[in-house]
Order: structure tokens, then sequence, then C-alpha cells
């Protein structure tokens, strides 16, 4: 296996066009991980059948928050070149060693987070098993995005101040960039949360796989687990957001801490955890944050409503009811009109006034206008 | 025309507290004699002016009708797009009134002006009938209110259409349709401002409420809203505009609206007994009815004495 994928990557590196990169936009590369990986089609296809690419755009990975960081503090397993099968991939918790935290001096790191991360209920290994092959990983939401417009163009009458002491304008540049991303608000939108938590959520194979794992494990799944994006999008806050209102709640206003939001996104937790903002004993405390006179019973009010049988009774019979209550009222008014149209147009009735009079047609009971 | 039992009742109490003379009262009696026993031959016979000849609304009514009008499609039109938000015509709905945190502005506001439309309804008719009550020409027959002899009208209509009977019942200033609309209608209003109440107020609601009921409450009432404001609008669009719009003889429109007057023909066929009142209020209507029944000769009066006299009628 080994083998063929040496041969397979050797001949993309030899097939494909070294001549496509510049030798001027050739960044520094102490490690020489670029020797390789500047070859745009590096890359294998996996037993799957997937496509999996090796290239570094350097350019792009230039403008990415990791730009400073040299490959090898998160590659920690990249021992010589070329390096070995590589079976594990980065994880987020990983120590750089290149990278020190300004505030503390120690070798900067994700662990923290990850650590709140591994024990929510999303929480898995980097290399996942089962079940939790579903679940998400650091990467599956920090896509890393690489479109802000604030990192393209610093704004030169500030930064002109800062390189008179800081004198290297790259620096500079880099600095101001990673600083201004940060004080500005980077969460995602409403709109693009409820479509993040949908795209797991929301798929209905997904769904029923764990449906069912979770019965044959014995485990208690959140009783709206089955329908949670649906009955959202049908509730008022869904739809209000489905229509790019910002001001309703979305999926992590209720199930993530507005008091420490950005660490309880990633801790995510079962409304059966005392310690969930949505578990019985912190509803009334979560829908206050918006409802500032909220009590007992309105946190008792469903904030995922559905007409399924199995989950509300009550409202499964009451839109049933509706349905057929409208549907016979519009079909007896239509019949009704229909059938007066008829017996009044036999009577002689015409459509528009001639004459004076709408009786001008010739009746089939006998009795005319008089003209 | 020889009356029923019910129409004579009628036109006697109208003619009691309208306490008319009794020239008036020979005149009124004059003009019921020439219309032909054959009710059918006298609305197919008598000339309507399109906008309308006789009153029928006051400008209250009309005023009210028109805020309804404009607060229901304009409540409709900014509430629909919410709650069906995944249909193709939801978003442009919408966008053309500014977006979602626009129309939800504009729909509360509506609301207000609604409520306030029924206050002034719910006044008006009040304050109508206690005046009438007062001066003694109070008639709860010509009132909305429904009365056993709608279902015996309903029954009749239903066998006129079906060709069964010779002519439509004589009904009263209000039909049966009429009043099945009007009350559907002040339900779904009802239905309406409770359920938007529990919107906009859901925290009120759950904390009055038994904490066994409050839930279901919620529920039921936010199916409630969007039911009820499909099943009105299409009530409103199947219904309400075939019967001012649509039906023969009312087709392009009914002007009552706007002029608060009905064709003499509508009067005669569908409200037959609101139309002997209008012969004791309007003596211009019993003079008009009478010419234009002799110049078409179809006077019953001519009739009879044409046969009292042995010649062919």
């Amino acid at each position: 296996m080994a083998t063929r994928l040496a041969c397979a990557i050797t001949a993309l590196m030899f097939l494909l066009a070294p001549q496509f990169v510049s030798a001027l936009d050739a960044p520094t590369d102490d490690e020489g991980c670029l020797m390789c990986h500047k070859y745009p089609m590096m890359g294998r296809i996996t037993d799957e059948g997937v496509l999996r690419s090796y290239y570094v755009v350097p350019h792009v990975f230039n403008k990415t928050v990791h730009r400073n960081v040299p490959c090898r503090d998160c590659h920690t397993y990249i021992k010589k070149l070329p390096h070995e099968t590589v079976n594990t991939g980065v994880t987020c918790s990983t120590e750089c060693h290149s990278i020190k935290n300004p505030a503390t001096g120690k070798p900067f790191s994700h662990k923290a987070i990850v650590n709140a991360y591994t024990g929510s209920v999303h929480g898995r290994d980097k290399i996942a098993t089962g079940g939790d092959t579903d679940k998400p990983y650091c990467i599956t939401c920090h896509t890393n995005p690489i479109n802000n417009p604030h990192e393209d163009l610093p704004p030169k009458r500030i930064t002109d101040r800062c390189v008179l002491c800081h004198e290297k304008r790259s620096f500079v540049n880099q600095w101001y960039s990673h600083t201004s991303r940060r004080i500005k608000e980077v969460r995602r939108s409403p709109e693009q949360i409820v479509e993040l938590c949908s795209s797991c959520h929301g798929k209905k194979e997904l769904v029923d796989r764990h449906l069912e794992l979770a019965k044959k494990e014995g485990r208690e799944l959140g009783r709206k687990f089955a329908f949670a994006v649906d009955s959202y999008k049908e509730s008022f806050h869904g739809k209000l957001t489905a229509k790019g209102f910002t001001k309703t709640a979305n999926c992590l206003d209720c199930h993530a801490d507005r008091e420490n939001y950005y660490k309880s996104v990633h801790e995510i937790r079962p409304s059966r955890d005392p310690l969930s903002p949505v578990s019985p004993q912190r509803k009334v405390e979560t829908c206050k944050q918006c409802h500032t006179f909220a009590d007992e019973n309105y946190a008792a009010l469903d904030p995922h409503p559905t007409s399924h049988a199995e989950d509300n009774l009550f409202r499964y019979w009451a839109e049933k009811i509706y349905n057929i209550v409208g549907e016979v009222v519009i079909v007896a008014l239509v019949a009704l009109s229909l059938f007066e149209t008829w017996g009044r147009r036999r009577d002689g009735v015409g459509w528009r006034l001639k004459h004076g009079s709408s009786w001008w047609r010739k009746s089939k009971r006998g009795r005319d206008r008089v003209i | 025309m020889k009356l029923s039992s019910e129409a004579r009742d009628i036109l006697e109490t109208s003619m009691r507290q309208n306490k008319v003379s009794d020239a008036d009262r020979a005149h009124i009696e004059e003009a019921v004699a020439a219309m032909p026993d054959d009710r059918v031959l006298l609305y197919k016979n008598v000339v309507s002016n399109p906008v309308g000849d006789i009153y029928r609304y006051s400008i209250h009514i009309r005023i009210q009708h028109m805020l309804t009008f404009v607060t229901f499609l304009t409540l409709a039109f900014t509430g629909l797009p919410i709650h069906f938000f995944e249909t193709f015509w939801s978003g442009p709905f919408n966008e053309i009134l500014g977006g979602v945190s626009v129309t939800r502005i504009i729909h509360r506001t509506i609301a207000v002006i609604m409520i306030v439309s029924m206050i002034y309804h719910f006044l008006t008719i009040t304050l109508g009938s206690v005046w009438r009550i007062r001066a003694g020409t109070f008639d709860i027959r010509r009132t909305i209110i429904p009365l056993w002899k709608d279902i015996r009208d309903f029954r009749d209509d239903m066998a006129y259409n079906a060709g069964k009977r010779d002519q439509r019942p004589e009904m009263d200033k209000f039909n049966y349709k009429q009043k099945i609309h009007y009350f559907a209608a002040a339900f779904g209003n009802m239905v309406m401002v409770v359920s938007g109440s529990a919107f906009l107020f859901p925290e009120f609601w759950a904390s009055v409420l038994p904490s066994s009921i409050a839930s279901h409450w919620q529920e039921l009432m936010r199916l409630s809203h969007p039911h009820e404001a499909l099943l009105a609008l299409l009530v409103i669009a199947f219904w309400h505009w075939y019967n001012v719009h649509l039906a023969p003889g009312r087709f392009p429109m009914q002007w009552t609206f706007l002029t608060g007057k009905i064709t003499r023909e509508h009067q005669i066929e569908e409200h037959f007994l609101e139309y002997l009142r209008n012969l004791v209020e309007v003596p211009e209507e019993r003079k008009e009815l009478i010419d234009m029944l002799e110049s078409r000769e179809l006077s019953a009066i001519d009739d009879s004495q044409a046969a009292a006299e042995g010649a062919p009628s």
C-alpha cells in the first residue's frame, strides 16, 4: 500500500507542472516542505476513491491565521524528508514549539478549548471510529476562512505610525490584520449557524444512524434529536432567522452559554445535563436572556414544535382537525357557489347588467323578462 | 301581490314603527297590491342602476368595511410570507416592504388598526341598536342575529337552486349567507387577535394560565393564527369575492361598499322583506315601483281589475 502510494505521488510530481510556480513567489521554507508540496497536483486518490490534495498554495497559506506557525509545529510526526506515511494527521491540541503565548510565555496551544470540546456531546478523537465519525472535529466548523477583507489592505495611515518604531512593515501588517480580525465580530451569522448545525443534524441518514446506534447501545438521546432542524425551522425563531432577522434565537443562543459564549459553543451538552443552558434547571434563565418576563410556565413552551404524533399528540390532533375543517369549509363554499350559479343561471340571470337588468337571459323555468 | 303572513307581519311592524299616515298606508298597500304574485317576475323586470338604487349601509359601516378590507389584506400580505417561509414567493413578498424586520412592525401596527376597527364596529352596532330600541324602531329580524328562519331560508334556497322550488325564499336584510359570513369573520377576528397576542406576549399568557395548559394553549395559538388566516383568505377569495364580484348579476362589482346602495333587483331577489320596509320608508320607491309595473303592464292591480270586468288578462 505504502509503495503504491509513493509511486503515485512520485508520478504526479513529475507529471504536474512545476513551471506554474514562479521562483519569485516561493515563500521562506526553512523546513524544506515546499520541495514537494509546491506542486499543484500533489495528492493521491484514497482507497475510498476520494482525491486528497497535499498542495500548499503559498500565497493562500500566507493569509491564514496559521501563517507564522512552522509546518512541523503541527505536523510533529515529520522527522525526516521524504517523510513516512502519515496516519494520524494534525490534532489541534498540539503545543506549538515556535510560537509562544505572549501573555504567559508558554508554548501556544488550543489545548484548553480542545479539552472543553472533548468533554462536550460532540467530543471525539481526531481518528474516530463507529458513531463518533459523524461528529464534528475542529476543522468541520473552523474552515479557517481567508476572505477577511481587513487583511488585504491594512490602512496605511495607521500602520505608518507603527512602522516608525516596529520598523518592519510586513510585521506591522500581519499584527494589524491579526488584531483587527479578532476585534471584529467574526462569529457566523444566525443563518450560517443554523446552516452549520443543519449540515449534520438535518442529514436524515446521519440522524437515523445515530438513533439506531443509541437504541442498540441503550443510550438516551434528546427528545427532539430526530427532528431538531425541521422543528426549529418550523418555529417562530427559525422562520425569522430564515428570513434574515438577526435578533431572534438561533441554535447557539439557547444551546450555548451567552456569558461564556466562545468557550461554551465548544462544549454543547445534552439537555438532560444540568449544566446545559436548556436543561430543566437552567431553561428559565436561558429564556430570560431575550424574554425578560419568562417564568417556569414559559420555559415549558416547546421551542421545537412539531405535529408528529409521537412527539406531541395534542398538536397532532389540533392540526389534523384544523386541516379537516379548513378543507371541508373551502370545498363546501366552492360547491355552494357553483350550485347557486347553476340554479340562478337556469332561471335566466346573466353576468352583466343589460338595459338595467341582469335577468335578460332566457329562463329554463318559463318566466322571462318583458322586453 | 298577496303577501305571506311573514311578509305581512314585517310590513305591519314597519308601518307601525314608522308611524305612517293613512295616506301613506294606502299608497304602500297600493304598491304591494301592484306587485305580481310571482316575485320572480318582479325582480326580473325592475330597472336597476348598477351602482345602486336603495340605501342599505351607513357611512360608518362602509368605513368599517374599508378598514377591514385594507387591514385584512395587509395583514395577510405581511404575515403569510413569514409562515410559508420556504415557498418561492415568501422571499419577494417580504423584500417588497423591506424585509422581515420591517414587515413584522407593519403587521403589528396594522393589527392595532384592525382592533380599533373592531371596537368601532362594535360600538356602532351596539349604540345603533340602543338608539333604535329607545326610538321604538328596533326589529331583531332586521339585524345580523341568526334566527331559525335562516335555516328555513337555506333549505328553501337550496331547493330553488336544485329546481325544486319556484322562487328564492323571502329573505331579510341579512340573509343566511351574510350571517354565516359575518359571524365567521367576527370569530376569525377574535381568534386572530387572541392568537396574535399569544405571539406578541407569550410571557403574559404563560404567566396567567395554569401550568398544565399554558404549553397547550401556546401551541394551539401558534397553529390557530396561520390556519385561521389562511382559511379567512380562502373564504374571502372563494366566497366573499364570488358573492360580490363573480356571481351572475353582481359582476363585475357590487358598489354597495362605496355607495352604500344596493340594486333594486338584488334587493327584491335576496332581501325581499327589507324591500317591503323600503316601500314603507322611501315614498319615492313606491312611486317608482308602481310606475314601472304599469309601464310594463305587470301591475297586479290591472289584472284583478281586468278580471273583475271579465276581460282577458
